[in-house]
């Protein structure tokens, strides 16, 4: 088995995130260590309210823990300055959103490519390189098309390729089908799944099983601190014929 | 495999078993690797016995079971039709599950909690399984319908399993 | 009466929901009520202290005077003395003074060199102009008399010494006078007519080549002057002073038994060629004394109609930004059956009512104002007394309150009114403008002019009316500017004498402040509303990688930049406005121009930069995780 410690890209100790004090203080993270290999899909599932969301904002850069440790890539992100921090954003780090967030007056390759103009790459360069990620989402031919036109699942699709505008070390996705219908969900699995065929490192946190399951690592959270942890790779106990009971 | 599933197959011509076999594997997609031949026939000859199906004399003379074409019979037929109107639905065995987890806590055999645990990782696993093979087929196949539907029963399974944890957690900590 | 009432709890309900946006739209309509207030208010403020002077100083009906009459440089007609007592035998004429010498001089004072008129009287006490001591007492040998005005201008009282004409003399008084007001005093010359009511024809077109009867005479009458002070000394002195004998000129002061027909007395016996006997009736003097507080209220009511405009744009940026909540109650109230008449009363009812306290309040605190700037000036005695609002100032000022509040949120209560029920419980917010080629440009700039660019393009139509608010603001300070230039140029002499500059001054930074606060307010109220609606998207640029540096520059840039347009237009505004208004040729500066532009840019920039980098430093995960809206 690899030795996590030499290729991780993500890692955490200590992690704490306290809001309030005194009577009204609030642990949303409790003390989380990880370690995120490079290629690895990490899941983190819980109930509404265990601080899934608020840990990933502190792994992925948007908030800042009050204690702990994260360290990105070789570099520690907790305690840096916030020009900083959001070139973190721009080049180590992509994010997906349960609300997909796109901006509503801007096409779906205007959107896409706005990360790559925020990080200083010339116009054309970044065009080109938004529509070869629309490509990739399969979304070629509605590069053209406002978020209002698109399905939801087209929508989460575009900002997923607009996550990888910069080449993330890792894609953070907060409750990326929480907002779509079942056919969107395979879509975007489909999606995930071929990301990680292709390398990318993904963090997920979802409570839909089905994301859940595509992951290599799942990792239960409850109350602000992990749970569990189960190693999903490796095959299942039953083969698929009992799941539809064709023995006997 | 249930009897009338095979009726139902035959109803649009008479087939040869293997000609069925065929069918039921490009129905069940993946699922269907693990469907044993000998079933088929099993169930034929089965059927055949009860009256609802009768074989046609082979057009060769050797008198091999997988060569032999089999049709309905008319009270197979009225089978058929009887069966397409049921609604029945297959059942959901909770139950099992359910008392495993009270006998186990009863009895003190094992902890309640790592049993459900358990069982959530199997679960997972077979869904992670089922997802795969339902994304290797194509979109609108019957076998990806099938295995959308075995995902989605995974999945509720999954919730009642949380559900089950929540609750079993919570008993843990009054007594 | 049920909907009556209905309609007035909906409306009073609504103000009490959003406190804050109640108080800056009344604040940006009473600016220019007030305003408009204190201009109708100054009307006629002159009128009483110069009646009062008059009883006091038993002033005339008519001032009659004659002077040599210059055809050719160094040769004039002589002066016909007999001529002007004549004047005295006119039936209507009960009573006279004079006539009394006057001739130009050159005073100086405490180093201030100006010129004079010095008429020369008895000091005994007569019955007709005899000027009032403020200070003093009247004309003795080797004193002089100053009048009120130009002794408060020149800052000398009794005692000091001034020069005229080299000769040093003592003032021994200084006194008010209802035949002459400060600047406009003038004897026996027919240029007199310019200073005092308008110019008949024959004096436009000049004196003749030749004289009327052929009679000259060789004597140097000295130039005509503009903007001189009157002083009185013995007659004896004030003939002293003039050049020469035959360049006196002479003025009577003429008393009629019915004062009102003053205007028919001087028409009647006015030249109508060019002659050097002059004629002015007591109400075109009274005129005079009021032309420093006239220019004061011309100037407050034409700069109140720019602060109605500035008060509709204000007006319309706080409705268009409280329509998508109005969307939602103009829904609910059709859907319990309310026509679309009664949903636009209710919408613009709230907006009336807004509109009337601040007309209330603009009369009040005009009225209180008014005396401030009513002083009818150290010429007259007396003040102006509290103004009166009457009945048409009230009914315009109310008028003008409620045409802002009504045209500035017309469209939109219209707009809402006519909303299909369904669409206005759904409620979906306005969705952002797209704007291709803003976008597309943005792609070619740095990352805060990207952002902020975009910024601009999300909402055009509150970005056009915030360039117009300061197009207006600066166009309103441009003519000020120019107006001050004007003035300046106006007067000849030493600026500390000029008479209109305290007063002036006064107004035009009341009307400066009052512009300058009410663009605030408007600047204030564009960034807030842009502000909140760059929330989503400032959060998203910062996830995506902007630094809040970057962000908080583009907040400030999608100010700035339309404030820089605004600035522009309302340079090339303010002064097509006051070539419109005005034939003066004099302009503002370049530098002044440049330094307005500047000053503008560098405010809203200040102004916008504190909420900006407020913005910008919000945590984005906040921002992000609340819902869509």
């Amino acid at each position: 088995m690899r030795d996590t410690a030499d290729t991780a890209v993500l890692r955490a100790r200590g992690l704490r995130k306290e809001y309030g004090t005194g009577e009204g203080l609030v642990r949303a993270v409790d003390g989380v260590d990880l370690d995120v290999a490079s290629g690895e899909t990490v899941a983190v599932m819980g109930p509404s309210g265990c601080g899934k969301s608020t840990l990933l904002h502190l792994l992925g850069g948007l908030d800042r823990p009050s204690s702990g440790e994260v360290w990105l890539g070789d570099r520690r992100i907790d305690q840096i300055g916030e020009r900083a921090l959001a070139r973190v954003r721009r080049t180590d780090v992509g994010f997906v959103f349960q609300a997909f967030h796109l901006m509503d007056e801007l096409t779906a390759v205007e959107n896409v490519e706005l990360p790559a103009l925020l990080a200083g790459r010339s116009r054309s360069v970044a065009r080109r390189q938004a529509a070869s990620l629309l490509d990739r989402v399969g979304l070629a031919d509605r590069a053209g098309f406002l978020p209002s036109a698109l399905s939801g699942g087209q929508r989460q699709r575009v900002a997923i390729a607009r996550a990888l505008s910069n080449e993330p070390l890792i894609v953070f996705a907060d409750e990326p089908t929480g907002n779509l219908d079942g056919a969107a969900t395979v879509d975007v699995l489909r999606l995930f799944d071929s990301l990680s065929e292709a390398g990318q490192t993904l963090v997920i946190v979802t409570h839909d099983a089905r994301i859940a399951a595509t992951a290599d690592r799942l990792i239960s959270m409850r109350d602000g601190a992990f749970v569990d942890e189960t190693r999903l790779t490796g095959g299942s106990t039953g083969q698929l014929g009992a799941l539809v009971g064709l023995e006997g | 495999m249930q009897q009338e599933v095979v009726l139902a197959m035959l109803a649009k011509e008479p087939s040869h078993g293997y000609q069925l076999r065929a069918r039921l594997r490009q129905a069940l997609g993946p699922l269907g690797d693990a469907m044993n031949a000998g079933h088929i026939y099993v169930t034929l000859t089965r059927l055949e016995r009860a009256g609802l199906v009768a074989a046609e004399p082979p057009t060769t003379a050797r008198d091999r079971p997988d060569r032999k074409t089999y049709g309905l019979t008319p009270v197979g037929q009225q089978r058929v039709a009887e069966w397409l109107a049921e609604v029945s639905w297959p059942k959901p065995d909770l139950a099992e599950f359910h008392l495993k987890l009270i006998a186990a806590a009863a009895a003190g055999l094992a902890d309640p909690l790592t049993i459900v645990d358990t069982q959530r990782r199997e679960l997972l696993r077979r869904l992670r399984d089922a997802q795969r093979a339902a994304m290797t087929e194509p979109d609108g196949s019957d076998a990806a319908l099938l295995l959308e539907g075995i995902v989605l029963r995974l999945q509720a399974d999954l919730r009642w399993l949380e559900a089950c944890e929540q609750s079993w957690t919570g008993r843990g900590s009054r007594s | 009466m049920g909907r009556v009432l209905l309609v007035g709890r909906l409306a009073a309900r609504n103000v009490r929901r959003r406190p804050a946006e109640a108080a800056l739209l009344v604040l940006a309509i009473m600016a220019a009520t007030t305003m408009l207030t204190l201009g109708l208010a100054l009307h006629g403020v002159t009128d009483n202290p110069y009646q009062r002077t008059q009883e006091v100083t038993a002033g005339a009906d008519v001032v009659a005077s004659v002077g040599p009459l210059e055809v050719a440089p160094g040769r004039a007609v002589p002066v016909d003395l007999a001529r002007l007592e004549a004047l005295t035998d006119v039936p209507g004429v009960v009573d006279h003074s004079g006539p009394y010498p006057a001739t130009t001089a050159e005073l100086e004072a405490d180093g201030i060199r100006t010129e004079v008129w010095a008429v020369g009287r008895d000091s005994a006490e007569v019955s007709v102009d005899q000027p009032k001591l403020t200070q003093g007492s009247w004309v003795e040998d080797g004193g002089v008399v100053i009048e009120a005005a130009f002794a408060n201008a020149l800052d000398v009282g009794a005692g000091d010494q001034v020069t005229l004409n080299g000769r040093s003399l003592q003032v021994v008084g200084v006194a008010v006078t209802a035949a002459a007001s400060y600047t406009h005093v003038c004897f026996g010359h027919p240029v007199c007519s310019f200073l005092i009511g308008s110019a008949p024809d024959w004096v436009r077109q000049g004196p003749p080549a030749e004289p009327p009867d052929g009679q000259t005479e060789t004597v140097d009458v000295g130039p005509s002057t503009a903007d001189a002070g009157l002083v009185w000394l013995t007659q004896t002195d004030a003939r002293s002073l003039a050049r020469a004998e035959a360049a006196l000129s002479y003025v009577m002061n003429l008393k009629l038994a019915d004062p009102a027909e003053a205007p028919a007395f001087v028409d009647a016996h006015s030249p109508t060629s060019w002659d050097a006997l002059f004629l002015a009736s007591w109400l075109d003097i009274r005129e005079t004394y009021g032309e420093f507080v006239r220019g004061a209220q011309r100037a407050l009511v034409t700069f109140s109609s720019l602060l109605t405009l500035l008060a509709m744009a204000s007006v319309a940026v706080l409705v268009g930004g409280r329509m998508a909540d109005q969307t939602r109650r103009v829904g609910l109230l059709k859907a319990v059956g309310g026509t679309p008449g009664l949903v636009a009363v209710v919408l613009l009812a709230e907006y009336m009512v807004l509109a009337l306290l601040a007309a209330a309040a603009g009369l009040a605190v005009g009225w209180l104002a008014a005396p401030l700037l009513s002083d009818p000036g150290a010429g007259l005695l007396g003040s102006a007394g509290t103004p009166s609002l009457t009945v048409s100032t009230v009914g315009v000022v109310t008028g003008v309150a409620l045409g802002v509040a009504v045209l500035a949120s017309f469209v939109s209560a219209v707009r809402a009114a006519r909303t299909s029920t369904v669409h206005a419980l759904a409620d979906s917010a306005r969705r952002p403008r797209r704007t291709r080629w803003l976008i597309a440009l943005s792609t070619r700039l740095p990352v805060p002019l990207l952002l902020g660019l975009r910024v601009v393009a999300r909402r055009p139509r509150r970005v056009l009316l915030g360039v117009a608010s300061i197009a207006v603001t600066v166009s309103g300070i441009v003519v000020v500017l120019a107006g001050r230039a004007a003035m300046a140029a106006d007067w000849e002499g030493p600026s500390s004498l000029d008479p209109q500059a305290g007063r002036a001054n006064q107004v035009l930074l009341v009307i400066t402040v009052t512009l300058v606060a009410l663009a605030a307010i408007n600047a204030i109220v564009i960034t807030w509303a842009a502000a909140l609606d760059a929330r989503h998207a400032s959060a998203l640029a910062r996830a995506l990688g902007a630094t809040p540096g970057e962000v908080s520059a583009s907040l400030s840039a999608a100010q700035v930049l339309p404030a820089f347009a605004g600035a522009v237009l309302g340079v090339a505004a303010g002064l097509a406005l006051w070539a419109a208004l005005s034939n003066d040729e004099a302009n503002p500066t370049y530098w002044q121009l440049l330094a307005v532009v500047a000053g503008t840019v560098l405010v809203v920039a200040a102004l916008t930069t504190i909420p900006a980098s407020i913005g910008a430093r919000r945590p984005t995960a906040e921002i992000l995780q609340a819902e869509l809206p």
